[in-house]
């Protein structure tokens, strides 16, 4: 008789892919973990309440985080979607379309360095509004060149129609263009929260540490060695992620196929 | 006249699309317009329609000019050869389109809306959505969303391009009844010589830019650059002469 081994591999994907968030749960639980202690001398809750304590900072920088990915997600994908149409409908598209590429070319680190004169003298250096400002900056053009293939001839015969038919530009977006696209922003909403959710050189820069998101706070705890603390913020900061996957399988993905 | 088309011209880059396009139409007549692809057909219905703007001429419809108004001010509708539904809306919101646009009240919207649906013999389709939908059924939604606001002008470009030949002659005459119940002026361009012929109430023939109207269908019939005595040598030199065909 044969014996397949294709569970056994299967079961050793599914445990090696899991294994870093078992990990990183059983970190944030545990405390006074020493080597060469097999077991962590303390095992339960005490991270997670910590959470509620204004000393470490977690819950608030996990509320900023939430305001200023959700605020770069939104008004980049609008914005995105309003102003991809102009390009795709002007002239020089093209050359339009491999500017919107500049922000990636460049270190994000460096890309904050070129900025902060500016923001500096703006007055939104170290502040929240100039993260904020600073992401959406990395994040409009993704939504450009997300948003690009949306528009093409049918969706300007589309709108043309609409126009024939008594509409002027705002019932073109708000009654056909905006839910013909609805899938399309959705999805282009999680990545834009995505990029933001995870951005660590251009907020480290313009935050200037005023401004700590969980990302930074991550590093802020790996770098004081405070494993179980960075392990508890890691586990914050995979949370709204996986909950946009699942609503996205859900609500999106599903309705796409 | 109800239609007036003066001196339009068009050119993109240095190439003339539309030259010196000139004609006029009566109130609820159909000129059909034949015309190879590439010839300034489109160009010239998306100038009438505000679609495309002209370089020059002007546009009197119903004794006003409408040449520098825009689209939506216009009242006409412009039918593309793909019938554009939206896909979001089922088949009834479809057909109410321009009445909600133009903020009608939901009884009148109603009761207009399920008569076009009798009309187009779409009376148990009101809920389904346009994918649901054969081709015909498809293009008969888009007329009825095109004629349901009345229009002052119709605007055809080749409507009934994509429907295979059974579906496509019915719904020429669907068009032509419902062009004489409700008065409808419009343009219909066709590539088609037999369409042409069977639809325009007026015939034209518009080559690199350059419309020719005809005072009869005999005209037409007879002017070699339409291609109608091509049509007819072919078919004479496919049957033997003296032989009937059935």
């Amino acid at each position: 008789m044969r014996i397949s081994l294709k569970p056994f591999f299967l079961s050793i994907m599914v445990l090696l892919i899991l294994f870093p968030f078992v990990y990183l749960l059983w970190l944030s639980l545990s405390a006074d973990w020493s080597f060469p202690q097999v077991m962590p001398d303390y095992f339960g809750l005490k991270n997670w309440k910590a959470l509620l304590i204004s000393e470490t900072g977690l819950l608030r920088s996990f509320f900023q985080s939430v305001i200023i990915s959700v605020s770069v997600g939104f008004t980049a994908t609008l914005s995105g979607f309003v102003i991809s149409r102009n390009i795709a409908y002007h002239p020089k598209k093209n050359t339009l379309t491999l500017l919107s590429y500049f922000p990636y070319i460049i270190s994000p680190v460096v890309f904050g360095a070129c900025l902060s004169y500016f923001f500096l003298k703006l007055g939104i250096f170290g502040q929240m509004t100039g993260v904020i400002v600073a992401q959406f900056m990395i994040s409009f053009p993704y939504a450009l060149i997300f948003f690009n293939s949306f528009w093409g001839e049918k969706t300007k015969n589309m709108e043309d129609l609409v126009s024939t038919l008594g509409g002027n530009r705002l019932s073109s977006f708000t009654k056909v263009l905006l839910p013909l696209a609805k899938g399309m922003l959705l999805v282009c909403f999680f990545q834009t929260f995505l990029i933001s959710w995870f951005e660590y050189g251009l907020t480290s820069v313009i935050g200037v540490g005023k401004v700590q998101t969980l990302t930074i706070k991550v590093f802020l705890f790996i770098r004081e060695a405070n494993y179980f603390y960075g392990a508890l913020s890691s586990c914050l900061l995979i949370l709204p992620p996986l909950v946009l996957m699942y609503i996205n399988k859900k609500y999106v993905f599903n309705k796409l196929t | 006249m109800f239609l007036e088309i003066q001196y339009i011209n068009k050119s993109f880059g240095k190439e003339q699309i539309v030259k010196d396009l000139n004609f006029s139409l009566a109130p609820h007549k159909t000129l059909s317009i034949l015309g190879k692809s590439g010839c300034g057909k489109t160009s010239m219905l998306k100038i009438i329609g505000g679609l495309l703007k002209a370089d020059s001429g002007n546009i009197i419809l119903d004794g006003n000019d409408i040449s520098e108004l825009e689209a939506e001010k216009r009242n006409i509708v412009y039918l593309y050869q793909e019938d554009l539904l939206f896909p979001h809306l089922n088949v009834f919101e479809n057909i109410a389109f321009g009445l909600r646009i133009k903020k009608q009240k939901e009884a009148h919207i109603q009761s207009k809306v399920k008569e076009m649906l009798e009309l187009l013999e779409l009376e148990d389709q009101g809920q389904k959505m346009p994918h649901q939908l054969s081709g015909g059924q498809r293009q008969r939604v888009s007329f009825g969303r095109a004629i349901i606001i009345n229009p002052a002008l119709l605007l055809l470009d080749e409507p009934f391009g994509s429907l295979d030949a059974g579906t496509r002659q019915r719904m020429q005459q669907l068009f032509k009844d419902i062009a004489h119940k409700f008065k409808i002026t419009s343009l219909f361009v066709t590539h088609d010589l037999k369409e042409a012929i069977l639809m325009g109430d007026e015939i034209a023939f518009m080559q690199s830019g350059k419309l020719k109207l005809y005072k009869n269908k005999e005209e037409f019939i007879a002017d070699p650059s339409t291609g109608v005595q091509n049509e007819i040598g072919f078919w004479e030199n496919l049957i033997p002469k003296g032989q009937n065909i059935i």
